[in-house]
């Protein structure tokens, strides 16, 4: 079970995603585990590591504390909603929705290269010329929840985004990244590294709404947490230092074709 | 950002970075007795482990049992950014940011709501 923890985490950090897309499959399709139960174990496992990277970014100030808190009130209002329906959920349709969001990300990390290109000529600071040399007299709620350099927009989308986000990482025990991110830089005008380390900050009130209510229903198992979660904090340690060494093209096309094979396996689950 | 206002908030985030580091350390320090404890004891992870029960942290942590460790150590998990953002809560105050204070008081809140109604469903 560590060595599962480790793997996901590994993986997860060198492809610069939260390890639970891996770690829910690894505990049900692996050791057998209720999908629930292996939702909370992963809620966990994601805090763990993302409240480590986060304590770093915000000492180095690259994360922007003002967004991201104002965006997790609504992840975590999205995490309250999908943590109490997803006990009245059916487990069936739980795994269908898993192999659905691994099915996207497998689709997306196909598509990664393009998009990757679209995310470098989008990565320049927001900032509008005709506005810049002009101080309003009284900053808006915008334009203090902006950085250094840039100035955040679609604060409206970004809400929704943030619901949506909060609602599949309580339903699927994930750290929610694959929608922050591209939500925060893409939509909202936040530079790619402010976003991800933004992301990583938000991932801990996100699942910690949706973790506690798992807690008090027992769906978190200390014996399984413990385990994976310390291996999990391992491997996204090792990964983060082994990143420069890996061929990330041959580990992306690996994932691509384990994403691809768990999704159906999840599938045939879900069916029963 | 006026300069004095910029320097308290960099501050403010160093602490508050610093906070989140210190007690995810703690809780990762704390998982690991457990997990050696339970390596040790020879107990498999699938058996199905003990619930929270609050009442038997402090003597299971005296007996060196491992779901003492474990459950101190997911509980400091779960802690780590809830007293992030009670500290930041502090912080703003501070400074009279009226916005990032009902931010982090309505963060608080959602929280609160969650632990009330699991409460209340399992009862």
């Amino acid at each position: 079970m560590i060595g599962s923890g480790i793997a996901a985490g590994v993986f997860g950090s060198l492809l610069g995603l939260g390890g639970g897309i891996l770690i829910v499959p690894l505990l049900t399709l692996g050791f057998g585990l209720p999908l629930r139960e292996a939702v909370g174990v992963s809620l966990v496992s994601v805090m763990m590591t993302s409240s480590a990277a986060a304590g770093v970014y915000l000492e180095r100030h690259v994360a922007n504390l003002r967004l991201g808190m104002t965006l997790e009130l609504f992840t975590a209002i999205g995490a309250l909603a999908g943590g109490s329906v997803a006990f009245l959920l059916d487990e069936r349709l739980l795994s269908f929705l898993f192999a659905l969001l691994l099915a996207y990300v497998a689709l997306t990390m196909i598509q990664a290269r393009s998009r990757e290109t679209a995310i470098g000529a989008a990565d320049t600071p927001d900032v509008d010329p005709s506005t810049a040399a002009v101080q309003p007299p009284m900053p808006t709620v915008l334009d203090r929840l902006g950085g250094e350099g840039y100035r955040v927009r679609n604060l409206g989308r970004g809400i929704l985004g943030a619901v949506g986000a909060g609602v599949a990482s309580a339903l699927l025990g994930i750290g929610g990244g694959i929608i922050k991110v591209p939500l925060m830089h893409l939509a909202m005008g936040v530079p790619l590294r402010v976003a991800t380390a933004t992301s990583n900050l938000m991932i801990g009130i996100t699942a910690a709404a949706s973790s506690v209510i798992y807690l008090i229903h027992g769906g978190i198992d200390p014996y399984v947490a413990g385990p994976t979660g310390i291996g999990v904090f391992v491997g996204a340690t090792a990964g983060s230092r082994l990143g420069h060494r890996v061929d990330l093209r041959f580990l992306r096309l690996l994932f691509v074709v384990v994403l691809g094979y768990t999704a159906f396996e999840m599938l045939l689950r879900a069916v029963g | 950002m006026n300069r004095p206002a910029l320097a308290s908030a960099l501050q403010a985030e160093r602490l508050i970075g610093r906070v989140l580091t210190g007690v995810t350390y703690l809780a990762v320090g704390l998982l690991l007795i457990g997990v050696a404890l339970l390596i040790a004891a020879g107990i498999s992870p699938t058996s199905g482990g003990p619930v929270l029960d609050l009442g038997r942290v402090p003597s299971d942590l005296i007996a060196l049992r491992p779901a003492g460790f474990l459950w101190l150590g997911l509980l400091a998990v779960i802690a780590a950014p809830i007293l992030r953002v009670s500290v930041a809560l502090v912080a703003y105050a501070r400074d009279d940011d009226r916005l990032m204070v009902g931010v982090a008081l309505s963060i608080l809140l959602v929280i609160a709501i969650a632990i009330g109604s699991a409460v209340v469903s399992t009862v």
